[in-house]
């Protein structure tokens, strides 16, 4: 019954495809820029790199900008921003205004090309950002309308592990749709209501899939869920960092951390910000009334972050900041959303100067306390 | 961008305590007229001027900067004028070679007896920064 | 390379045997293909993970200042003695921290390694292997050649010196500047000139045009700092970026608050950065720093006759003078 879903359509179809839903959506694909693929808008014509493996920065960028006016003042009143403001493309040369002001367009996000373990991210931010407790407007009114549309993967990279963190090649939590790439067909699955609606929508593109389609989705799967090599045993990670937080290995972990923001940045679960006013130089110096709130990504990993006003600091050493990741991560996000805020994407370990890896980290922490010379310190 | 009717540059001035700012002053004393584009920030020697305060000028959107300070040998401190001669060559060569108009921020020396060089200075930095016209390369937009 | 790592283990064993370091910083193999990873080590036992090899490109010396950090120190706590493994960039960033007054010369044991040149991971691309499309799996060391092994298991032969960083084909100083024992001792030939060349070359572009380079390799920013924590010089306590009073910058990804740091970082390196390379490899969206920290080293050169790191006795040129000093650059009315 579930397969009478799945739907084909060609892959040089599919430019077309996009461009049909142009004045409907603000599509957004993977594109190359200087080396690397990054999240920017569909221009017609521009193919998509279907094989590529995956962006550097995570496309958590979309609905959690880098940098985000949260409102603007002048003389007393205030403006709410645009709060389903675009996103910036990245490969627009960055400008005056900031762009999440931009009213220009519909803020429909069609999100094309993710890979599953960043749609994943987001149905964890999701869980933050849009929880019983608390609702933020500004993730959540991008976030809502948008229709995400993974791409599952057939070449998963040496760093991947999402295995070990409830992920697979064709995972669907947090997409609409899944599409695999067959070759010459791309098949796609609609996996939420959005998603049925969106392929009901627009059935004229699609054809019914064939029992070959299926069963050659069915084999690239496998073989891509065996390429998946590395990985960790995290089944009770949560219980043993319990009891870790005065272990010596921490001692060890943080030793060759430079301190840079490059995991927390690049990371699609990672979400801590800062929020801070910039006032508006340009008409009236430094007396003036008129600025904006902007709210824009921080990191656990800085020395200033737990910087107090009192000028103490409750994490002065890199020891403090790394046990706090990953105590965050793999601990208290389990404790507070039930879900280890992971999804091994392998980011953190590709960039990291110094080649601190997290599978390694983890690996370490999972074992420690069954040999009989460690001691808590 | 050339001139532009009714824009003046705004240009600001780092002049050292013991003889810009005498100078300055002289010229003032002396009734010599000079333009006055310029915004004046006393500091006790040139070599107190850090270079973020003329990266800073140029992004708050000042046309211009000049710093100015005792001839070489004069410094009241001994030798500030002589370190900052070294930082700010290295300062206006690297914002030259980043692409800043290199007539933006200048750097002079003038002694506390000399009113009307200090005018003359004057008179052509704002010249030059008019010429340049209104920054907007480093200026920040929020 | 096989015989240097031996040698330097067969050191490091002997001085913590004779109890003369505390703690020994090297390298130890990585998890990824062509990377190796910094390694500290307390325990003899553990000295068996040294490496070296091409891939050991991360300057070691940016560890050094936090052993010696004033208010970590307590008044009865002795200072730790610290090994370390240098290659000639580290060396030289060295000698920088020592004549700053941040390490102790006296703490440090020196394993010198004349370097024949570290790997550029993003060069392999240019060497038609490329990575975002066909993943390199494992890759292997042999003398004047790296093989490669990509995923789907084809092994392809590479030549070392096409491979090498443009920080290390420009190399001056090769051979450590500074060490207690040096384990090898070829000085490399490299094209010296080359850096200068493309600097050279940049000056004579119209204005307009630096700057829109300028613009568009810093608007890549995205404030994560790993530049300036990957810098050995790099040790303020608290940096002019993140300071609130004065305020210098916001820390959002304005592009002038960008051009802000980015100038004021590499400003603050001036007559002090040593050319490591330790910037560029961190930044993850691959701005091209060096065309920028290598005018100022150029320019320091030019006009004060001064190199940074090279000799331990020389005064920095932003702490001193000459009467000859150039001052073209002087308004004159």
């Amino acid at each position: 019954m579930e397969n009478l879903k799945l739907k084909i359509i060609k892959k040089k179809d599919v430019l077309n495809f996009l461009d049909s839903l142009k004045e409907e959506y603000n599509i957004l694909v993977p594109k190359e820029k200087d080396g690397d693929i990054r999240f920017s808008e569909f221009s017609s014509g521009e193919d998509i790199p279907w094989d590529y493996r995956n962006t550097k920065i995570s496309p958590k960028e979309i609905f959690l900008p880098r940098t985000e006016t949260l409102f603007s003042f002048k003389e007393g009143t205030l403006t709410p921003s645009d709060s389903g403001g675009v996103f910036a493309p990245a490969n627009e040369p960055k400008g005056s205004a900031q762009k999440t002001d931009s009213n220009k367009r519909t803020a429909n996000y069609l999100i094309f090309g993710i890979r599953p373990c960043d749609a994943q991210a987001f149905s964890l931010l999701d869980k933050l950002f849009g929880g019983d407790d608390f609702q933020d407007p500004y993730y959540l009114k991008r976030k809502e309308q948008a229709v995400i549309i993974s791409l599952a993967c057939n070449k998963p990279q040496i760093t991947c592990f999402c295995t070990s963190l409830k992920g697979k090649p064709d995972n669907e939590e947090g997409s609409d749709i899944i599409l695999f790439d067959l070759g010459e067909n791309i098949l796609t699955k609609p996996i939420t209501k959005k998603g049925e609606e969106f392929i009901e929508n627009l059935n004229s593109w699609f054809k019914e899939a064939k029992e070959a389609d299926i069963e050659k989705k069915n084999k690239l799967m496998d073989l891509s869920l065996k390429k998946i090599c590395s990985g960790v045993d995290l089944h009770n990670i949560k219980e043993k960092l319990d009891e870790a937080f005065d272990i010596s290995l921490w001692n060890e972990i943080h030793q060759k951390c430079l301190g840079c923001g490059i995991c927390t940045y690049l990371c699609p679960t990672c979400y801590c910000f800062n929020i801070i006013d910039e006032m508006d130089h340009e008409t009236g110096g430094l007396a003036t009334s008129r600025g904006k709130r902007i709210r824009c990504w921080d990191s656990c990993m800085f020395s200033l972050f737990t910087l107090h006003a009192s000028g103490h600091n409750p994490r002065p050493t890199f020891k403090e900041r790394m046990r706090q990741r990953i105590m965050h991560k793999f601990n208290y996000c389990p404790e507070n959303f039930k879900e280890i805020f992971c999804v091994g994407c392998g980011r953190c370990i590709r960039n990291c100067p110094v080649n601190l890896d997290l599978r390694e980290t983890l690996a370490s922490l999972m074992s420690f306390g069954s040999m009989s010379k460690d001691k808590k310190v | 961008m050339k001139n532009i009717d009714n824009w003046e540059p705004k240009i600001v001035a780092f002049l050292c305590n013991w003889c810009s700012y005498a100078g300055a002053d002289l010229a003032g004393v002396s009734r010599t007229q000079y333009p006055s584009n310029i915004r004046v920030i006393r500091v006790p020697c040139s070599g107190r001027v850090d270079p973020f305060y003329i990266i800073k000028a140029l992004q708050n959107g000042i046309d211009g900067v000049l710093v100015s300070g005792c001839h070489p040998g004069d410094c009241h401190y001994i030798s500030g004028n002589l370190i900052a001669r070294r930082k700010f060559a290295l300062l206006k060569s690297f914002l030259e070679y980043i692409g800043i108009e290199p007539g933006r921020v200048q750097f002079s020396w003038v002694s506390a007896a000399e009113g009307g060089r200090f005018a003359q200075i004057i008179e052509k930095v704002t010249r030059e920064v008019k010429e340049l016209g209104p920054i907007n390369k480093m200026v920040k937009k929020i | 390379m096989k015989e240097i790592e031996e040698k330097i283990k067969e050191t490091v064993k002997k001085l913590f045997k004779e109890n003369k370091i505390d703690i020994f910083i090297g390298y130890s193999e990585g998890t990824l293909p062509l990377r190796s990873t910094p390694c500290l080590i307390t325990r003899p036992e553990d000295i068996e993970k040294l490496v070296w090899n091409s891939y050991c490109f991360n300057n070691l010396a940016v560890y050094l200042p936090r052993f010696f950090l004033p208010q970590t120190q307590k008044k009865d706590v002795k200072l730790p003695r610290i090994g370390i493994l240098a290659k000639g960039c580290d060396s030289r960033s060295i000698v920088g921290l020592i004549k700053e007054h941040q390490l102790p010369r006296e703490n440090l044991y020196i394993i010198g390694i004349p370097c024949e040149g570290m790997i550029d991971i993003k060069k392999i691309q240019d060497a038609g292997c490329k990575m975002k499309e066909v993943e390199i799996v494992s890759a292997e060391e042999k003398n004047e050649k790296v093989i490669v092994e990509n995923e789907d298991k084809k092994k392809i032969e590479l030549k070392k010196e096409e491979l090498l960083a443009d920080v290390c084909t420009s190399c001056k100083y090769n051979v450590p500047v500074i060490y207690d024992v040096l384990i090898g001792k070829e000085k490399r030939k490299t094209k010296e000139e080359e850096r200068a060349a493309i600097i050279e070359e940049f000056e004579k572009k119209p204005l307009e045009e630096r700057w829109k380079y300028f613009q568009e390799q810093v608007s890549k920013c995205i404030r994560c700092y790993a530049c300036r924590q990957a810098c050995p010089n790099c040790y303020c306590k608290e940096c002019f970026a993140e300071q609130t009073k004065p305020k210098w910058i916001g820390v959002t990804d304005n592009i002038s608050d960008i051009m802000f740091y980015q100038m004021g970082r590499i400003f603050h390196q001036a007559g002090r950065c040593v050319d490591c390379g330790a910037c560029v490899r961190a930044c993850p969206v691959g701005i091209d720093l060096r065309i920028f920290t290598y005018k100022l080293i150029k320019d320091v050169k030019e006009f004060f006759r001064y190199e940074a790191g090279v000799s331990l006795g020389e005064v920095p040129p932003l702490s001193t003078f000459k009467s000859d000093d150039k001052q073209e650059f002087i308004t004159e009315p």
